[in-house]
């Protein structure tokens, strides 16, 4: 059974992890799209339907921790336009 | 014509001090590229990227998802995993490393029919839109040629599409190219009257890959289905963006790709009706894979790749949806606050909400492309990108040739934020403005001059 502490933690895990992606774009996705999932599923009140959702964040974290040791070993030669402060 | 002068000075007053500019800047390391050809050499540069001649200061935000999508992170992940043990034969019969293989690709080929409401057994895997388009076209005139001699499309096709009807017309096949109304959309009535006793084959894209509308499949599969008439879709750009079900839109093939739903590239499907049966003439022959329909073995990985880039793009299609329409009002909304004189090319209520296709009045298309270099975007289709010709697709939606000249597709995908839609407004803006200020016809406008009735002087 997911406790709310336990929620709140993998939410903090999700976005500390994708904070890392040397990529702008899935840096900026995987931030907004873990808030959003989490805020989707908050007003979730049955167990079951809980524990499936965490189930789902857990995999996902998984994935996220698993591709960024890839992605970081090849990071972008060039860093995005939106990057740079320009002018 | 005359107009085409003009532009084609202001062309050259352009791109004059800009070239000259970079020219001496990046002499030494663009020299070296050039001669010794490695790409590494490109990015050197401390101050940015120059390739092609061209001075980039980073990577410039993307916003061409039509053309193609970059690879999800969750679809990676899939690959990778599948790359390191799944390198048995998929069609080996044998031993456990080929049942393997065959499994994960039994299981793509689920996630792929579940999309599009399909069974699994009429999922035959390729190389991408291009074959599927090319296999389904020539496959099924070619199988029955003895009865069938005739093949509707639309113009506003991919070329793919058209090419294979121009090859079939040589062959001494008939085929009528359907014009569309001013938004895009195809004419059910003029399909209807098109319908000959020795039809063969409807052909009609689902989305439009340059101006992004949806054609009105289901209308156009009960025609299809009350004259017992194969309806062939190219689905490349709808499905995973909009709601695909092959039995509402009662297809009997329909082309898909990987690359356009955040998956692999070089991997695409071909969805063959089997309930009533559409047979063709394969275009490989060999080993008899896929049911005959494409002999050749499977690229397991990629494959993999599509079937979870598929299953993502069911689960996420909603939530996809739906930030990507704010995304486009809010492109269209900025653009059209601070710029008058701009259109957008086809429908706007059946539309694709990732494609807005503009045209910048009094502006030269090529020019606009050649100032907005940090903003990854096409005039139109990939392939036909190079040449300076306006799109055949807003030709035959009848735009006036100098609105065609100045199109620009913006596509927006999962990965767009917010932050590069209003650094696109503003990059745009500012490019347009500047060649307006240029513009001798935008300074007659401004005059009050119409110039449709000017009578230019010959050359």
């Amino acid at each position: 059974m997911a406790s709310k502490c336990q929620v709140r933690s993998l939410c903090r895990s999700l976005l500390r992890a994708g904070r890392q992606f040397p990529d702008y774009n899935i840096r900026e996705y995987t931030k907004r799209r873990t808030l959003d999932g989490f805020r989707m599923n908050k007003s979730l009140t049955d167990q079951s339907k809980v524990n499936e959702a965490y189930a789902e964040g857990k995999a996902q974290l998984e994935v996220v921790e698993r591709v960024l040791k890839v992605y970081s070993a090849y990071p972008p030669k060039t860093k995005n336009i939106m990057e740079l402060k320009l002018q | 014509m005359a107009s085409k002068v003009i532009y084609s000075t202001i062309r050259r007053t352009l791109t004059k001090p800009h070239g000259a500019v970079s020219r001496r800047h990046h002499l030494s390391t663009a020299a070296a590229a050039t001669t010794t050809a490695t790409a590494v050499d490109n990015y050197n540069d401390k101050s940015g990227i120059v390739m092609k001649g061209v001075r980039i200061s980073g990577r410039p935000l993307y916003l061409d998802m039509q053309s193609t999508t970059p690879l999800d992170p969750r679809v990676f992940d899939a690959i990778n995993a599948s790359s390191i043990y799944d390198y048995g034969n998929p069609h080996s019969r044998t031993h456990l490393y080929g049942w393997e293989a065959e499994n994960a690709v039994e299981v793509a080929r689920n996630q792929v029919a579940k999309l599009i409401g399909a069974s699994p057994k009429e999922i035959v895997f390729l190389s991408g839109a291009t074959e599927a388009n090319n296999t389904a076209v020539k496959g099924v005139m070619h199988f029955y040629k003895e009865k069938k001699k005739h093949v509707i499309t639309t113009q506003t096709e991919h070329k793919c599409v058209l090419d294979s009807c121009r090859h079939l017309e040589q062959e001494g096949f008939e085929v009528t190219y359907l014009p569309v109304k001013t938004d895009g959309l195809v004419d059910v009535e003029m399909l209807r009257e098109a319908i000959r006793p020795d039809t063969g084959l409807v052909s009609v894209m689902a989305v439009n890959n340059e101006i992004g509308v949806v054609q009105p499949m289901e209308e156009i599969g009960r025609i299809c289905k009350e004259h017992k008439i194969p309806f062939h879709t190219d689905a490349a750009q709808a499905i995973g963006k909009i709601p695909v079900d092959v039995e509402k839109w009662n297809v009997s093939l329909m082309s898909m790709s990987g690359h356009k739903i955040y998956g692999p590239k070089g991997v695409g499907a071909l969805y063959v009706r089997r309930r009533p049966r559409i047979r063709l003439e394969p275009l490989m022959n060999g080993g008899g894979q896929e049911r005959g329909l494409r002999s050749g073995t499977l690229s397991t990985q990629q494959v993999v790749g599509f079937g979870v880039a598929c299953e993502l793009a069911m689960k996420e299609m909603e939530y996809d949806e739906q930030w990507i329409k704010r995304l486009q009002e809010r492109l269209l909304n900025g653009v059209r606050e601070k710029l008058d004189g701009v259109v957008v090319n086809g429908s706007m209520e059946n539309r694709y909400v990732g494609n807005l296709n503009l045209s910048f009045a009094y502006v030269e298309g090529e020019s606009l492309l050649m100032g907005l270099k940090e903003v990854a975007v096409s005039s139109g289709s990939a392939c036909t990108s190079a040449s300076l010709e306006p799109s055949y697709v807003l030709r035959a939606l009848g735009v006036d040739e100098d609105m065609a000249h100045t199109s620009i597709r913006f596509g927006i995908g999962r990965f767009t934020t917010e932050e590069e839609i209003d650094k696109a407004i503003e990059l745009t803006v500012k490019q347009v403005e500047k060649l307006r200020e240029m513009s001798p016809l935008y300074e007659m406008v401004k005059e009050g001059i119409d110039i449709k009735n000017i009578q230019w002087s010959q050359h």
